[in-house]
């Protein structure tokens, strides 16, 4: 990169490497469409051309060549489709082109992103896309192509002819500065500045227009003029001067004697009917709206600092010193306080939120390729594209997701034939899908395949000493749990796709890292479905406090149906001597909220405390407490890094929250208590 | 070019922490942590518990807002636990984004000591903590047993499968 | 100072553009990302010197150009092209814009041609 760019070069590399990512991702979407379309339209046509022009400038800016060779190319091409109003096209041919290009500059953006240099070649593909324009032109029944105009006179200047006798004539060269580009428009523009004070003009290059060696002429021999003028030789000399890039201006007055050639020029208003033709078709409407990009770190900050201001506003109205004080002016200012933070918080929290979608739609991309490189006709159905997930999180999940589709595209999904013979409808069906259920964000892939096989799962795992228990007492989700371990799948058995030396623990890994699990459901010949849940990094949540001895925990709102005392009659055992309370005909286990967290608790009797029935999407279930204290809204803290190699993220306890007088009050994890202890 | 300067100079810097370590006491026993992973000390404040967790790790604290894992290292060094007093310490460390509070009897102070005058570990085994010992390091007013904080924080537990939780 | 206003419907060219002007004593006074907002923004902010992207969406250099001259006879206006659009460079010259760079250029070259307007 050039050393003029160093001083700032960061920031703009940055918003390169953004804009150019972004319009990678618009690139593939419209492709896909195309393909799935069998059409391409005008709009497809346009959006093309236009990111294509983009890119090329901005990479050449950037000095990057190769790209911007690449997307000169590629402009080129589709320039001559849209001028020509070609639809009948070889649209597999056209996208392989298109869908290369792309990968070539996705490869090159991410060696710029590692601080290394794009040093890709493209000349290949750059030969491919000119090959394939030239076989486009050779079709078409005239030669020329390159503009709609027909070939005209070489343009001049309307020259007036003075009556007056007092004029000058004159006789100038100019040169330009070096590089400045186009320098035959540059002699044009001079031509313009001059227009209304000269006459009888003529001038070398004479075709500044049609000449394709125009420019190179000025740059080698200056742009020669004559004309007469009644203006003096200082007022000229000025105009001349202050164009834009002259470098050096000769200018002699000269002896009016001397012939001079007179030439008319075309009308301008042939030139105005082929600025429309030009630019006759809009361009597609840009996507981009009122948007600024933020770096994340600021975002960072601007999270941990509101969620300091909820617990600082805990703090003070929620303050020990002053719960027993009637304080009508200051409830009422802590209540607009408590207002005007929660619009804060939400503003806030949706702008790190994003959509998961895109992370979705980026992996049609992954099966099409797939389907083509395995003969097969998978389906990809997305669902829950407006779930909204952390950013730091979307971050993380690309790959995982990459992976787990492969793996059931490759190994999972069968051939047609197979598929046929076992029933199932010809293509096979992965179906994604991601939702919200308040504290975690739960994403699925499910796939119509022929499902895990037990049996060759607890050999490999047998055979890799990966058994901690005998094959017998482990339930179906312990078994297909072993594929995540390390060390289950070696480099051998790997296939080009799912895994390219890399297993399931990887994925299991990176979902690690972001405070998720991950569960696998199969059954044979039907199918398999993994299930990732991850966490909601920074949640404000509504919680309502519950006591159990000296311990205040924090039960989601979200969760909770009721709470009542219970009544002798309701309380019921279960055949193995569980805790049960009837409700409304329908019977519910009891957590002991003592019990599973080990405490002393002030009420024991089920009758004495109070219970709470919550709700997940799987269960309902009760928590027995001594008290409810009431509702707050508490900051969700994740458990410390250094509590995972622990157990406790399955113990019940999904993250942390500082109350207002400082203390921590655990948050209960309502769905893993009920997979734990029901 | 740039970065093996760097690199050097990282080298420097440690060599220049290196010799120093905080020491605090268990009992009798002087023990010294590399001072570059500790980032404060506090006095002993009321502690959350949490579930599922070894027996030395007593809970969490609030510490300005930031959740804080401590230990109780008495605990973990298999000695007598005893109450908590008004000169019990936490000293936070911090390694690799990771923060842990270890609560100690009382802090002393900050020494220095030379390589020199650290010998190895003694081979046989005297007590539990062993293991989290890199040395013993000899300064003027005794012996002092210097921890390595790293195996501090590792769970000696096997890991793998028992993660697995369903 | 002299106040700009950017028009081009590249953020990474507005946000170049802007950087190096700024660093040589111009002030940015106002971004637009298309031709139509571009004399909108000209309007409102009535800048000294305006670069204007030949080839943007909803209404293209040409056209902007055209409006700001009819609201401003002398505005200093600069046309940002791209190699090959020539005809493009030539109709905006006959439309008033008082110059043009082409990309890719360099920081002094736009510096260069600011000073001239």
């Amino acid at each position: 990169m050039s050393d003029d760019f160093n001083n700032y070069s960061e920031p703009m590399l940055e918003m390169f490497i953004f804009e150019t990512n972004q319009s990678m991702e618009q690139l593939e979407e419209i492709l896909l469409n195309i393909e799935g379309n069998s059409k391409i339209t005008d709009d497809d046509i346009n959006e093309i051309f236009r990111i294509m022009h983009t890119i090329k400038g901005s990479s050449s800016m950037m000095m990057f060549n190769n790209i911007s060779k690449l997307t000169h190319s590629l402009e080129d091409l589709f320039y001559f489709i849209r001028e020509k109003e070609i639809y009948d096209i070889d649209l597999t041919k056209l996208s392989d082109l298109v869908f290369s290009t792309i990968d070539f500059i996705t490869l090159e953006i991410s060696k710029i992103e590692q601080g290394n240099e794009p040093d890709g070649d493209a000349g290949e593909l750059t030969d491919e896309i000119k090959d394939f324009l030239n076989s486009l032109k050779k079709e078409l029944p005239e030669g020329e192509v390159v503009s709609l105009e027909n070939k005209e006179e070489p343009e001049n200047f309307i020259s007036k002819e003075y009556t007056s006798e007092n004029y000058n004539k004159y006789i100038g060269k100019i040169f330009f500065e070096e590089d400045c580009k186009m320098e035959n428009m540059r002699a044009f523009s001079l031509l313009r500045d001059l227009e209304d004070l000269i006459s009888d003009v003529s001038y070398k290059p004479e075709d500044l227009f049609e000449d394709e060696d125009a420019a190179e002429k000025i740059i080698k021999d200056g742009f020669n003029i004559l004309f007469k003028s009644e203006k003096d030789y200082e007022d000229i000399f000025n105009i001349l001067n202050n164009g834009m890039f002259v470098k050096l201006v000769e200018l002699e007055e000269i002896d009016s004697s001397e012939v001079i050639d007179d030439k008319m020029n075309e009308k301008e208003k042939d030139d105005k009917d082929k600025i429309a033709k030009n630019i006759k078709n809009p361009f597609s409407l840009n996507k981009s709206k009122n948007i600024i990009s933020v770096n994340v770190e600021k975002m960072d900050v601007l999270m941990d600092l509101v969620g300091e201001i909820v617990i600082t506003e805990s703090m003070v109205t929620k303050n020990p010193e002053i719960q027993d004080l009637e304080l009508e002016n200051f409830d009422k200012a802590a209540r607009q306080l408590r207002k005007l933070n929660n619009e804060l918080q939400d503003i806030v929290m949706s702008i790190r939120m994003i959509q998961i979608g895109p992370t979705f739609h980026k992996m049609h991309r992954i099966v099409r390729d797939m389907n083509k490189q395995l003969d097969k006709d998978t389906r990809l159905e997305i669902s829950g594209e407006e779930t909204e997930v952390d950013k730091n999180i979307i971050d993380t999940l690309g790959e995982p997701l990459m992976h787990l589709i492969r793996n059931s595209l490759d190994h999972g999904i069968e051939s047609a034939e197979e598929r046929i013979e076992k029933g199932k409808p010809e293509r096979g069906l992965i179906a994604l899908d991601a939702v919200n259920t308040g504290g975690d964000v739960i994403i699925s892939i499910k796939d119509d395949g022929k499902g895990l096989d037990k049996d060759m799962i607890l050999e490999k795992a047998s055979k890799n000493n990966l058994l901690s228990k005998s094959p017998e007492e482990m339930s179906d989700k312990e078994i297909f749990s072993l594929i995540l371990l390390p060390g289950f799948s070696t480099k051998d058995d790997v296939s080009e796709y799912s895994g390219r030396g890399v297993g399931m623990d990887v994925v299991k890994k990176s979902i690690d890292k972001v405070g998720g699990n991950i569960q696998i459901e199969s059954q044979k010949d039907v199918g398999t479905t993994i299930n990732i849940k991850i966490p909601l990094t920074l949640a404000i949540i509504d919680g309502m406090k519950i006591s159990v001895g000296d311990s205040i925990f924090t039960v989601p709102t979200t969760t909770i149906k009721e709470s009542f005392k219970a009544k002798d009659e309701d309380l019921v055992k279960d055949t193995s001597g569980k805790e049960m309370i009837l409700i409304r005909g329908e019977v519910y286990p009891v957590v002991r909220l003592h019990e599973i967290f080990n405490l002393d608790a002030n009420e024991m009797n089920l009758k004495d405390g109070i219970l709470v029935m919550v709700e997940t999407e799987e269960s309902s279930y009760c928590l027995f407490a001594d008290e409810i204290l009431g509702e707050q809204q508490v900051v969700v803290k994740p458990i410390p890094f250094y509590l995972r190699q622990y157990k406790v993220k399955d113990s019940g306890v999904a993250g942390c929250a500082i109350l207002g007088n400082a203390d921590i009050s655990l948050i209960l994890d309502i769905s893993g208590i009920s997979n734990k202890y029901i | 070019m740039n970065q093996n300067k760097e690199e050097r100079m990282e080298i420097q810097e440690e060599d220049t922490q290196k010799g120093r370590f905080l020491t605090f006491k268990l009992g009798e026993e002087v023990f010294g942590l590399e001072i570059k992973y500790v980032t404060e000390i506090v006095g002993i404040q009321p502690i959350t518990n949490i579930p599922e967790v070894p027996e030395y790790v007593k809970g969490i604290i609030n510490l300005r807002g930031k959740i804080i894992p401590v230990i109780d290292v008495r605990i973990k060094f298999k000695k007598e636990p005893i109450e908590y007093d008004e000169r019990t310490c936490i000293i936070v460390i911090d390694i690799d984004d990771m923060s842990v509070g270890l609560i100690v009897d009382n802090v002393s102070e900050v020494v220095t000591i030379k390589d020199e005058d650290i010998v190895p570990p003694p081979s046989y085994k005297t007590g539990f903590q062993n293991k989290y010992i890199k040395g013993v390091g000899k300064s003027k007013d005794g012996v002092k047993l210097l921890l390595d904080s790293n195996k501090l924080l590792t769970n000696e537990e096997k890991q793998g499968i028992s993660d697995i939780e369903l | 100072m002299k106040k700009v206003l950017i028009v081009d419907d590249a953020a990474f060219m507005r946000h170049t553009i802007k950087a190096m002007l700024e660093k040589n004593g111009f002030e940015i006074i106002g971004e637009a990302e298309n031709g139509a907002l571009g004399v909108e923004r000209y309007k409102e902010l009535s800048p000294d010197i305006v670069t204007m992207d030949i080839t943007m969406p909803e209404k293209d250099g040409i056209e902007a150009l055209k409006d700001i001259k009819k609201i401003d006879s002398n505005a200093s206006v600069l046309m940002v092209s791209a190699m090959g659009q020539e005809k493009l460079v030539k109709n905006s010259i006959i439309a008033g814009a008082k110059g043009f760079i082409v990309k890719p250029f360099k920081e002094d070259k736009l510096v260069e041609a600011l000073s001239k307007l």
